[in-house]
């Protein structure tokens, strides 16, 4: 307790030190109201001229954003100039000048003119106010030369998003819209400014940083009219980089054109390198909509329709994959030895697994079914026997190194992973262990299994290139307007399966009957000269109902999704793809016919009916 | 005897808040806010965003500023280490991200806010320098041996703040530091030392800088330290706050009337160019009443650091009215031209979580060791 008394020590010998720094703190704030005192008293007359009169002004240089192309470097995404006429409510002293001569040239009425006006007049003095955008050139040269004058009257030239190909590759290119202000907080000083437009989705949004550019500063003078006299100084934009896919746009354009149905999806890759050659997810929307800012009513539309086009269905559309999902329980069955090539299976129709009827689709049955005609005519009841024998983990393992469960890891930025369940995820979501039940509905790509379009396009490229998974990807290169290639895409193999090429090559002879053969479901992709391998899929969105019932008559949302998945990889250009028609019907039936399309422009084969 | 500690302890400290301190924080904060409100409203930022956020930060200061006057402030003298160690480490992390961003970054992301650790670093350097310097304080002079370990606490902060960089926040702790050993009573021999050692630095800089750099060289530099002020590189922005400072006149142009402020962008207005937008709008008489405020609480600070019941409390105090005596010098100097253009908030009234909440803090502790000056234990 006594180093306490002894801490109090009342006689620190400070008041020295307070009377210098009191002496201090008076002159300082002496100098600083002295020097305030010259400003605002004394000059403040001449400041006051200054701030009203001839002031400088620092123009900020918004920096032109850089193009997206396809890989033949057609343009995909560009900056295109918007002339709009605006006004400085407090500069504008002849409004009725403005009232007299811009309603003829803008072809409204005086009256109209005369409320926006109004308003503007109520709006802060020195903001500009906008009263017309997008002004044809003839407008523009009719304003400046009959108001080029009129101070507070301003004709501004600002960039805007311009997209030649308007909803082709929308999801991928995706929008622009102006900076919130949550992102003015995140972003570093200067770098934007309120009413910035920047990337939102898409490309445009995940690639922000290069194409954006480098704002650069025009201080310039302005006389008592509010005139530039000139400019004193000036640093100029950079032009942001431009970014180059790899994909071609003609085939992007006939694809999403023999994609006639509501909604749905297709991915091609080259199963070599993974470079992604077509990405469609449809419905899509016109990315112009969104250029320089999309009205209200259409955003509305656009939010409030039923089939979500502003959704990537590509890589966010989540499909219980179906019977393409065969293969990949085949080679789990193959590499684990639960069956041989030659092993077979009684299939009558239906199986019946712990007092549950797990039917096949045909209702007949196969009989005696083997590996190679399981495949080929997709029997079900094959493969709940062999999901049973190999478990849901078993089955799970293998959808994980096909790429099922993980995302891609193409360059867009919320692409979503699917589901692969397996028993510890059971456990974990539901509480109870994984049952035969599941193994079975697994088997078939049923049940909770969970698959993105590019998913089943990455599963194909895999079996095409015998078992090595490429990273897909969609960026060929980035290059700085100086012409320096600042980022150039090399293919990137994720893993190789490993499989036995024996067994590999098993799976393709039965995906090349699946198109070939007689009985094969796939035969609507058939075409002559060209090697296709393919796995038919009818993915069930609802528990079976009664098979009787005909197609037309069971309400869109309650049909199956119609899915195909193919290859080709003896030719020089390899292809693989996924098509998914939501609600479609069945695969064969429906997806198959527009992936023969496809396959045909790819390897320009005049298409003849079959 | 627990009885009277904590009577002692509770009741007599709040019967001698210390409101005069406290009121004047609060009140320059609405200023500030108001002020803000002006400076951004310009911006055509149609929400109130900054706003909002500075009214968020005020409120939050003030809860911090009840925790604070709650416990006794010797705690301070207890962690002072632990807290100016923590510090460092806030530096470090700062300076490391900002390397791997390749850019300029004073900040850590912490979601809600970005905390900017070398504010409170200033206030990090007065406690450490408090604690080392208090035990000596009074009894003895200080003398150059005692200033070695004095200047490491010092030099450390500077360095790591210097490299972010920042040198406006780099100037004002070493500052800050001087004046907390100058106020600790050294011996005629150190501040001898100390005035030449002051005197030949500003006289190397003056000469050798003018020799050995080129004029670009020397341009390339300062917008290396500083580069958001003077994106052309002209005085454009010292020109332009004069303008609105000057146009201001007696009374001002009325709030939200400023053409300056409502017309051009000086891109920091809302924070280290705030003084722009009171002098615009409210003309002198509004400066004089800011000025007034900030002179009101120095002096008053003062007073405190005179009759603190010990020498860290005294140290502290001084040194925490030394950090807001610099930064007004040096920011209401530097919008009025008189002195070089740095990084220095104002304090209370400039924008930002953490500027506000280290102010806060300052009154905190001033308060906190003048409420206790009666309190002894025995």
């Amino acid at each position: 307790m006594s180093e306490y008394i002894r801490s109090y020590d009342k006689t620190h010998n400070s008041r020295l030190q307070i009377l210098i720094a009191s002496a201090i703190v008076i002159m300082t704030f002496s100098i600083l109201i002295s020097k305030l005192w010259r400003l605002q008293l004394i000059e403040g007359e001449y400041f006051s001229e200054m701030s009203y009169s001839n002031r400088t002004r620092l123009l900020r240089l918004a920096p032109p954003r850089g193009s997206i192309t396809d890989c033949n470097g057609k343009i995909l995404a560009q900056n295109q100039p918007n002339f709009s006429l605006s006004v400085f409510p407090g500069e504008l002293r002849e409004p009725e000048k403005l009232i007299e001569i811009a309603p003829s040239i803008l072809g409204i009425s005086p009256e109209r003119m005369r409320i926006m006006l109004l308003n503007a007049s109520n709006s802060p003095k020195y903001k500009m106010f906008q009263l017309k955008r997008n002004l044809s050139i003839e407008e523009v040269s009719l304003l400046k030369s009959n108001l080029g004058d009129t101070k507070g009257v301003v004709i501004e030239a600002k960039p805007y998003r311009q997209y030649p190909y308007r909803e082709s590759l929308c999801h991928v290119l995706g929008t622009l819209g102006e900076i919130s202000s949550e992102e003015l907080m995140k972003s570093e000083r200067f770098v934007y400014k309120p009413g910035d437009l920047v990337g939102k989705t898409g490309i445009e949004k995940d690639y922000e940083s290069y194409l954006k550019g480098e704002e650069g500063w025009n201080q310039i003078e302005i006389d008592a009219k509010g005139r530039q006299i000139g400019t004193t100084n000036k640093i100029l934009p950079q032009k942001g980089a431009d970014i180059m896919l790899t994909l071609d746009i003609d085939l992007q354009k006939y694809v999403e054109q023999v994609f006639v149905e509501r909604a749905g999806s297709v991915v091609a890759l080259d199963p070599e390198t993974g470079r992604v050659l077509a990405l469609v997810s449809k419905p899509d929307f016109d990315l112009n909509l969104f250029s320089p800012s999309i009205s209200e009513r259409n955003w509305k539309n656009l939010n409030s329709d039923p089939l979500h086009p502003l959704e990537n269905r590509a890589i966010r559309g989540l499909y219980a994959p179906g019977s393409t999902f065969k293969m990949v329980t085949a080679m789990a069955g193959l590499s684990y030895g639960v069956i041989r090539p030659e092993t077979t299976f009684d299939c009558a129709g239906e199986l019946e697994v712990s007092n549950q009827t797990y039917r096949c689709w045909k209702q007949r049955g196969h009989g005696k079914v083997s590996l190679h005609k399981a495949l080929v005519e997709s029997c079900d009841v094959y493969f709940y026997e062999l999901g049973l024998s190999l478990g849901a983990d078993r089955i799970a393992k293998y959808a994980s190194l096909f790429g099922f469960g993980t995302a891609s890891g193409i360059e867009l930025s919320n692409e979503l992973p699917g589901l692969v369940p397996n028993s510890a995820w059971k456990q974990r979501r539901y509480g109870s262990p994984i049952k035969d039940g599941d193994s079975v509905t697994m088997s078939i790509g049923q049940g909770y299994l969970l698959s993105t379009p590019i998913q089943m396009a990455a599963m194909m490229a895999a079996v095409a290139n015998n078992g090595k998974v490429m990273k897909p990807y969609l960026i060929h290169k980035i290059v700085s307007a100086d012409g320096r290639a600042l980022f150039e895409n090399q293919p990137v193999q994720k893993w190789d399966t490993s499989f036995d090429y024996k067994h590999i090559q098993l799976l393709q002879k039965a995906l090349k009957d699946v198109v070939e053969d007689k009985s094969g479901t796939g035969r609507k992709s058939f075409i002559p000269g060209l090697r296709v391998h393919a796995k038919t899929g009818t993915s069930q969105v609802i528990t079976e109902k009664d098979r009787i019932t005909e197609m037309d008559q069971v309400p869109y949302h309650e049909r199956t999704h119609a899915m195909f998945v193919a290859y080709v990889n003896d030719r020089p250009k390899k292809i693989a793809l996924s098509v998914i028609v939501e609600h479609g019907g069945g695969g064969g039936a429906v997806a198959a016919p527009i992936a023969r399309k496809i396959l045909c422009k790819y390897y320009d084969i005049p298409e003849s009916p079959q | 005897m627990a009885y009277f500690e904590i009577h002692n302890k509770f009741v007599v400290s709040f019967g001698r808040l210390e409101w005069s301190i406290i009121s004047v924080s609060v009140i320059l904060t609405m200023i500030g806010i108001a002020l803000i409100y002006s400076a951004t409203a310009s911006l055509g930022v149609h929400d109130k965003t900054f706003v909002v956020k500075q009214i968020a930060w005020f409120s939050l200061g003030i809860v911090m500023l009840t925790a604070l006057l709650i416990v006794d402030y010797r705690i301070f003298e207890k962690y002072s280490f632990w807290i100016y160690l923590g510090i460092i480490v806030a530096l470090i992390v700062v300076w490391s991200i900002g390397r791997v961003t390749a850019g300029s970054r004073r900040w850590i992301d912490l979601g809600l806010m970005r905390f900017q650790p070398s504010e409170f670093a200033k206030v990090a350097v007065v406690l450490a320098l408090s604690r080392l310097l208090g035990e000596k304080f009074g009894s003895a002079p200080i003398e150059l041996s005692d200033l070695i370990k004095p200047f490491g606490i010092i030099i450390l902060p500077v360095a790591l703040v210097l490299v972010q960089p920042d040198l406006g926040t780099a100037i004002v702790i070493f500052l800050i530091g001087v004046s907390v050993v100058l106020f600790a009573g050294p011996s005629k021999r150190v501040v001898a030392w100390l005035f030449a050692a002051g005197i030949s630095v500003m006289v190397w800089t003056y000469f050798f800088s003018g020799k050995l750099l080129l004029d670009y060289q020397k341009k390339r530099i300062a917008t290396f330290l500083n580069p958001d002020y003077d994106p052309l590189g002209s005085g454009y922005h010292i020109i332009q706050s004069q303008i609105a400072i000057g146009s201001g006149g007696l009374t001002g142009q009325g709030f939200l009337q400023g053409a300056q402020n409502q017309l051009m962008f000086l891109p920091v207005k809302h924070t280290d160019f705030i003084f722009t937008i009171l002098a615009e709008e409210f003309g002198f008489i509004g400066c004089l009443i800011v000025l007034g405020l900030f002179a009101a609480y120095l002096f008053r600070g003062l007073s405190i650091a005179h009759k603190a019941r010990d020498g860290f409390g005294s140290l502290a105090t001084f040194g925490c009215i030394s950090i807001i005596f610099w930064h007004v010098t040096i920011n209401v100097g530097m919008v009025m031209g008189l002195l070089p253009v740095v990084g220095v908030p104002l304090n209370f009234l400039s924008y930002g979580g953490s500027s506000l909440l280290a102010s806060f803090t300052i009154t905190a502790l001033v308060a906190n060791v003048s409420m206790r000056r009666f309190n002894y234990y025995s």
